[in-house]
């Protein structure tokens, strides 16, 4: 073994060319031969820990509405690049995180599973609850009650012309977006006797007419029921909302992060979930889906602070915008559409917005302003702009078109039923029409890339896989389907292509002789031939590990 | 050889140990290579902070949206009348009297073109379980150049004077609802207004043109009582209307307390109709005023008291007052269409006259114009626009207004 004196180094460290390695060391970054792997032996992962850190000192972000409209319509908030969501694992799936937990898209759910949601309890009474305090935020008349228990819960009524509008909004959007996979608050249906109602002695309301707190009066309570809808027993019908544990710490935004919440590192317009939600804003009309309507709060768990984001406000869905049935516009165009406002204006109203000419069916006032006939998903659009929507891809669209395609007919009828309508013509319409517009979606979006779905290698090389298209019923089976397998270098994450393309019809194949005795990772791009879907000719790669029961999925790429 | 062998794995050695100074240990697994990155920020963690934009809409939104209709003290923005210019005062409002069914409402303001006013106003909107409405007001209105450019349908432009009117009125009124769109009623009101010289520096005062003759009116001094009935049905939808109707009858009997000389009838039908199309984004609005007033045997009508057409609510083509009788007829119609949400554009064609008798009142020899505006608007009003009239024989108009139209 060689020895090195102390001279030697001194002698060494004299040359300029030893320097100037090491000084290449430091900023060159590490060796090439360490750089990350295509796949770690943890991939894929279905967890996400981001309550690893303590965000317990999180300040709270609360934006208004105008300024969130105002960033958002006339600035490019976020962003803006055609890039594959950064938090989805290798197979192309979103973890579990604070934002999402994967629910029907990656387990079954029963009917009873859909429509109970988050609910904790069947219903809930309101003997024994007190009037805590008024509501100041929000277009929706309510105010605030406690439960014995010290609970809070938000009480909402509807508007009269439209009663059991808003609420039923509520209770649908909650289910769905619920089964979905986002995190959403408790809301229940109740009924209220006015003159039931105990006002706690400590109630506040921030006073309408000059932004100051003081005391809850009876005639606070006599305005929100003055603009509610009631029942022909004297009653109102009212949506109970249990408010979120933990502290509130005001909206997520739909763009960046939150600079002092360590857990947060994903750029919000980047994330899967804040992008495909665009598909489900779609198809539940969910045209309020903005950073205002959303929720963080700080919970603690193992001593450290983290912070769950929340879907909520689903008042404004469907054919409810709250106070009133949604306008002609909603789902059509931003509040302000540039184009069509210029054109308007050029023309002196001699341009008809096509949303102008859409036939809103004669249905109870309940249901508001929907339909599902004009409708198309691809052009639906939110109020105004949402850089996370803007960002979405087709591979984006794919991953939440797919969880639509999870939501039966009788789950659709039952989240409907859920919602009570009086009228039994609102409950049937209400459940056509989602479930018109899920089929839309689904024909809209399964077909923009290589729907090729589910691949299986099995040892002795058969591989076979599903078409998520056909087998929502969103499209014919493909005509044939191309395979081109591969070798996969997993430390410098680069492809061999391995023989010819197959062409097969149905959705099977078979690994070349040898592939599969050459590597630990191994891999096959699927493409797709229909004269209808030219989106199909997208390839989707599938990448496979040997592990000691076979091969195992391990990557999926699509688009 | 062996010196040299031993400087080469020295330098990769030193490379190796300067990049793992460098670079943190490379992560096993993924959830390592994620947890380096969120040590990474947790470093560099700072508050969020907001932008200046992002505070001043905190502001306006959380506070500065109290302050037009805030309860207690109040800016009182806007115009006093017809021509007043911007007003501006103070005001102090209280919204929850008597159990909150009465409005206390007082103000006082001036104007660019020094006009003045002052009001106190209690008004009960909902007594009776929405049924019965109730107010009472005392007010003081000093105008001191209003335009007058004579009587009749052939007034002329070249005659524009101005005369100054200040007034005291108290008064009270109360409404009923039979229905939830209709309300009718009626009241009493005193006032005594005062004439005087014209202040509008750039025409001459009244009395340089006019004598009590051609100004009924000019150069007394005449309290009155008037006594007041009012029939009105509303059914637009929304009040900045998409469509629905709004019609309404005022009559009043102003009778002379002071001379017994001036004491007259006057009523004012007023009929709105708006219907929408295309989603309600197109409205036609269409409108029709009709005034007319008559005297008893020897008793005259004075100027200042009669219906005028000319300015920014009636005949646009024309400047404020243009024209002035006892009776008077306008129609109005619009075109109204949604640019943006809050944004409307309208093309608008006005026709008026004022007859100096009420068989005059027909649709012959009308005065018109043309014209188009802007308007930024809510559901439920207009909060301001312009509008640009044209194609009168007194040229063109521009007119910017913080208020709606009908």
């Amino acid at each position: 073994m060689a020895n090195i004196s102390t001279s030697s180094l001194a002698a060494f460290f004299k040359r300029p060319a030893a320097a100037a390695v090491c000084a290449f060391g430091l900023l060159a970054g590490p060796p090439l031969w360490s750089a990350a792997p295509g796949f770690y032996p943890d991939d894929p992962i279905w967890t996400d820990d981001d309550r690893a850190f303590d965000a317990s000192k999180v300040v709270a972000i609360e934006d208004t509405n105008g300024y969130d409209f105002v960033v958002n319509t006339f600035s490019d908030t976020g962003e803006r690049r055609d890039v594959r969501a950064l938090n989805v694992n290798t197979v192309d799936e979103v973890p579990d995180s604070s934002w999402f937990t994967n629910r029907i898209g990656r387990r079954d759910m029963t009917v009873a599973d859909v429509v109970k949601g988050p609910d904790r309890v069947e219903r809930v009474s309101l003997d024994g609850w007190v009037v805590s305090a008024g509501k100041s935020t929000g277009v929706q008349p309510g105010f605030r009650m406690t439960d014995p228990g010290g609970q809070l819960h938000q009480i909402e009524v509807d508007p009269p012309p439209n009663p059991e509008l808003a609420s039923s909004a509520e209770i649908i959007g909650t289910a769905f977006y619920h089964a979905i996979g986002y995190n959403t608050v408790e809301v229940h249906l109740a009924d209220i006797d006015r003159a039931a109602l105990v006002i706690s002695e400590r109630a506040t309301i921030r006073d309408p007419l000059n932004g100051k707190r003081r005391p809850l009066k009876t005639l606070d309570l006599d305005a929100v029921f003055e603009r509610a809808a009631r029942r022909p027993d004297g009653r109102y019908r009212v949506l109970v909302s249990r408010f979120a544990s933990g502290k509130p710490l005001g909206n997520f935004r739909y763009y960046g992060t939150r600079p002092d919440d360590p857990n947060d590192i994903v750029l919000h317009e980047h994330r899967r979930e804040l992008r495909g939600a665009r598909v489900f804003g779609a198809w539940l009309n969910h045209d309020d889906s903005r950073g205002i309507n959303s929720l963080d709060m700080l919970e603690t768990s193992n001593g450290r602070g983290w912070i769950k984001h929340y879907m909520f406000d689903f008042g404004s869905i469907l054919g409810s915008a709250t106070i009133f049935g949604q306008r002609d516009r909603a789902g059509y165009e931003y509040i302000f559409e540039h184009r069509a406002g210029w054109l308007t204006l050029a023309t002196l109203g001699l341009y008809v917005r096509p949303w102008m000419l859409v036939d809103y069916p004669d249905v109870p006032r309940s249901v508001g302003k929907f339909e599902a006939d004009a409708f198309d998903p691809l052009k639906w659009k939110p109020e105004y702009p949402n850089p996370a929507f803007d960002n979405m891809r087709p591979d984006d669209a794919f991953w939440a078109a797919r969880i639509v395609a999870r939501f039966t007919d009788a789950m659709i009828g039952a989240v409907v039923q859920k919602a009570q309508y009086s009228d039994p013509r609102a409950t049937q319409f209400m459940t056509q029409a989602l479930i018109t517009r899920r089929d839309k979606v689904l024909a809209a979006w399964l077909n923009q890339v290589c729907p090729a779905v589910d691949p299986v290698l099995a040892s002795d090389g058969a591989l076979t896989f599903t078409n998520a298209a056909v087998t929502a019923r969103a499209a014919t089976p493909a005509e044939s389907y191309q395979l081109q397998w591969f070798r996969f270098d997993n430390a410098t994450a680069t492809r061999t292509p391995v023989a010819d393309g197959e062409t097969v019809s149905t959705p099977t194949g078979r690994a070349p002789a040898g592939l599969l005795n050459s590597g630990e990772y191994v891999g096959v791009e699927v493409t797709a031939r229909h004269s209808q879907y030219p989106g199909w000719a997208k390839p989707a790669a599938f990448f496979f590990r040997r592990g000691p029961a076979g091969w195992t999925l391990v990557g999926v790429e699509r688009g | 050889m062996t010196r040299r062998r031993i400087e080469i794995t020295v330098m990769l050695l030193m490379w190796l140990a300067a990049a793992s100074v460098a670079f943190p240990q490379e992560p096993g697994t993924r959830a390592q290579a994620d947890r380096q990155r969120r040590e990474e920020k947790n470093r560099n963690a700072k508050p969020y902070e907001p932008n200046g934009f992002e505070r001043a809409m905190h502001f306006v939104e959380e506070r500065g949206m109290f302050i037009g209709g805030r309860e207690g003290l109040y800016p009182k923005l806007g115009s006093l009348a017809t021509g007043s210019g911007f007003a501006y005062g103070a005001g102090y409002r209280d919204r929850d009297l008597f159990d909150n069914t009465g409005i206390l409402d007082v103000w006082a303001a001036t104007s660019t073109r020094l006009y003045w006013a002052t009001e106190a106003r209690l008004t009960f909107p909902k007594l009776a379980n929405k049924r019965l409405m109730v107010e009472t007001w005392a007010a003081h209105r000093d105008y001191p150049q209003e335009d007058f450019f004579g009587l009749g349908p052939d007034s002329a432009r070249a005659n524009q004077t101005s005369y100054a009117i200040r007034s005291d009125l108290f008064g009270a009124r109360a409404g009923v609802r039979p229905l939830p769109l209709v309300m009718a009623g009626g009241g009493l009101e005193y006032l005594n207004p005062r004439l005087g010289e014209g202040k509008d520096s750039r025409v001459p005062s009244i009395g340089t043109l006019f004598t009590p003759s051609t100004a009924p009116g000019l150069g007394e001094s005449v309290d009155y009582l008037r006594s007041m009935a009012f029939f009105e049905v509303d059914y637009r939808q929304p009040k900045n209307p998409r469509r629905g109707g709004w019609y309404r009858v005022d009559f009043s009997r102003y009778d002379d307390r002071t001379t017994g000389r001036y004491t007259f009838n006057r009523v004012d039908t007023d009929l709105r109709q708006f219907v929408g199309f295309l989603a309600g984004r197109r409205v036609i609005a269409a409108r029709l005023f009709v005034s007319t007033s008559d005297t008893g045997a020897g008793q005259v009508m004075p100027f200042y008291a009669m219906p005028t057409l000319g300015g920014n609510d009636s005949l646009r083509g024309f400047r404020e007052y243009r024209f002035r009788g006892p009776h008077a007829i306008l129609t109005q119609t619009e075109y109204r269409y949604e640019i943006w949400s809050g944004l409307d554009g309208a093309l608008f064609y006005d026709a008026g006259k004022v007859a100096d008798a009420r068989s005059d009142l027909n649709f012959k020899d009308l005065e018109s114009d043309y014209g188009f505006g802007f308007r930024f608007n809510t559901d439920n009003a207009i909060v301001f626009r312009v509008d640009a009239g044209f194609g009168s024989r007194d040229g063109k108009h521009l007119y910017i207004v913080f208020g709606g139209i009908f």
